[in-house]
């Protein structure tokens, strides 16, 4: 009896690994019409996706991620079952060098042509193969009555008297560029010495900085934990609405504008679908929904005047046309560039 | 034969989830970091040179103050604790054994927001203290090595109890009333009865709170400025940040093997003692 038992107790133990790559074997095509996004936290309208269920009956499974470069190692490690993910510009290249993501066909996207010319075939991704889908700025977020004059310059996230309640972006990307930016270092450098002086910068602001952070610095900055950070523009109009003392700047040594955009993953199992909501997505109505609800700026031109009229004459938002021309995309980076500033920002992190 | 066979759902066990992982682990640590982060197998120590590099060793010593303090805290914090729960709790023991549990039920992740809302300058603690006069003004609690050091101790404290808890159970209550009936009093029956036999547990409860600490990187993440900068997070930063692998593993093994080597060398001086 117990030998009999200890036999199929073996017998189970050799077949169990098996049983996963059985089970695929005999699993059908995936039928059921469904999209994967993969996106920032609150960065899409309140009833984007249930509207586009209703209209096409795809659902949308919607997953998030706070910080891109882990979005971005997850991607790397093999997360598949994805089909359309949000990618900052400036990871476009590398998607594309690694092969992560497939061309979009603008053949496919009726509504392509709404946006602005300015976002059309970018320095970033000259052969169209993503599909921009809001934009912003870097800025200072500030709370007013905390602090008594409102920063103008990236210097003040140097000044020592903000001791402990300043907060930097948890990223090489962002620091790095306004470090450049205040050193009058052009981005396209790579000699190491420009890079010294980028870390010595950065370290030197140190002992001032309470958090680096992308996300959780949004809840300091409205329970006063902290009174001035490095924060991308919507991000802080979206606090702003739990507490109203909160406002942002651009800095008058200017900034740097980036673009999230839409791209399709690669071995995408969706795809017809995939590219019906990017299509979706492009339409004025839903753009300016979106846009009103994340207040993040849209490259949708045809969307614009749709957008709450504060809102779309807010200079924070939508900057004047003499300080847009003012913005720049940043560098695009190689891969020996991007190593650079990734060491850099690792060494400043460990200083 | 059938006895080696017997052996197999073990071994397998062992290299599917020790051995593949590690040897993974060691290769990764040896090869190169190329464009955007792309893993390039070709192989060479470049990892380990840059490791021993002296800009890590403040990082080193701050994780090794960090765990230590956290072992001892949680040693002076647990082994009172376990020794109520073994001697005195009584019929309220699995209830308590439960509530030092339940800590663990949930995730670490949403525990240190929890610890975030109540140390934060217009959080609980701050309110109360203002409240009964003892500060004036908001004080900047959370993101010091205080709320560090208290997020490793409320996390670990149950990885030390539990094992403290086993061996004061076992500890046969003949012989501290025996130690009585010597003329003993309580604080000599404790050290020289109970302690010393208790002593397993101590070492097991230490060994548990130590490693994992020394590893830590989620605390110091989110109740940590960034000057409580620890080896994990620098692990972790390699994965996630940097995008450098190789080095993030290289790093990984040092760590693995400096804990390793640790242990091994303790179990050789404790077989000579």
């Amino acid at each position: 009896m117990s030998d009999v038992s200890r036999r199929d107790f073996l017998k189970a133990a050799v077949l169990l690994p098996l049983m996963p790559s059985l089970l695929g074997a005999c699993r059908r095509a995936d039928t059921r019409r469904v999209v994967n996004f993969y996106n920032w936290s609150n960065y899409i309208g309140k009833d984007t996706l249930a509207v586009f269920r209703e209209r096409t009956g795809v659902e949308v499974r919607y997953d998030m991620f706070a910080d891109e470069e882990e979005m971005f190692a997850k991607i790397r490690a093999g997360a598949r079952g994805y089909d359309l993910i949000v990618i900052g510009d400036y990871l476009i290249p590398r998607f594309r060098t690694l092969n992560l993501i497939d061309p979009v066909p603008a053949s496919r996207l009726k509504n392509l042509d709404n946006l602005a010319a300015r976002f059309r075939r970018p320095a970033y991704d000259p052969e169209e193969t993503t599909v921009p889908y809001l934009w912003g700025t870097t800025g200072i977020a500030y709370n007013r009555r905390k602090i008594g004059k409102a920063p103008t310059s990236w210097w003040d996230l140097w000044d020592p008297k903000y001791k402990d309640r300043v907060s930097m972006l948890d990223n090489a990307r962002d620091c790095i560029a306004v470090a450049m930016q205040l050193l009058k270092i052009p981005q396209s450098t790579r000699a190491p010495e420009d890079f010294g002086r980028v870390r010595e910068l950065l370290v030197k602001q140190k002992p001032l900085v309470k958090q680096y952070s992308s996300s959780s610095y949004l809840n300091s900055l409205v329970a006063g934990e902290i009174d001035l950070a490095m924060t991308w523009s919507g991000d802080l109009f979206q606090a702003a609405r739990e507490n109203p003392d909160l406002d942002f700047c651009i800095p008058k040594e200017g900034t740097y504008m980036w673009v999230d955009c839409l791209a399709v993953l690669r071995g995408s199992r969706h795809r017809e679908d995939t590219l019906r909501l990017v299509d979706y997505l492009l339409e004025p109505d839903v753009a300016a929904d979106i846009a009103d609800t994340v207040r993040y700026a849209t490259p949708n031109e045809k969307a614009f005047p749709l957008i709450d009229r504060t809102l779309r004459r807010d200079p924070r938002v939508y900057p004047p046309p003499k300080a847009l021309a003012q913005l720049q995309l940043h560098h695009v980076l190689d891969p020996e560039q991007s190593e650079l500033w990734n060491r850099t920002w690792a060494d400043v992190k460990v200083a | 034969m059938a006895s080696h066979l017997l052996l197999a759902p073990a071994a397998g066990w062992l290299v599917v989830f020790l051995l593949v992982p590690a040897a993974g682990l060691i290769l990764l640590s040896l090869a190169k970091n190329g464009a955007y982060g792309e893993v390039i197998w070709t192989f060479g120590l470049q990892n380990y040179r840059r490791a021993f590099d002296a800009k890590y060793l403040p990082v080193l010593l701050r994780t090794f103050a960090f765990a230590g303090g956290t072992t001892v805290l949680c040693l002076l914090l647990g082994y009172p604790l376990a020794y109520y729960l073994s001697f005195r709790a009584g019929r309220w023991r699995n209830a308590m054994l439960i509530g030092l549990m339940v800590p663990f039920w949930t995730s670490a992740l949403v525990a240190f927001y929890s610890w975030m809302i109540i140390l934060g300058k217009e959080g609980l603690l701050n309110a109360a203290l203002l409240r009964i006069g003892f500060i004036s003004a908001p004080v900047g609690i959370l993101y010091t090595p205080f709320s560090v050091l208290l997020g490793l101790v409320y996390f670990y404290l149950p990885f030390m109890v539990l094992p403290l808890y086993g061996s004061l159970e076992k500890v046969p209550r003949q012989y501290v009333e025996a130690a009585y009936d010597l003329g003993a009093d309580r604080w000599t029956a404790f050290r020289k009865v109970t302690l010393p036999l208790s002593l397993p547990g101590v070492i097991a409860g230490c060994l548990l709170t130590f490693v994992p600490c020394m590893g830590d990187f989620l605390t110091a993440e989110l109740l940590g400025g960034p000057r409580f900068y620890l080896l994990g997070n620098l692990i972790s930063n390699q994965f996630l940040m940097a995008q450098d692998w190789p080095f993030g593993a290289a790093l990984t093994c040092l760590l693995l093997t400096g804990l390793v080597g640790g242990l091994w060398l303790y179990r050789r001086w404790e077989a000579e003692a």
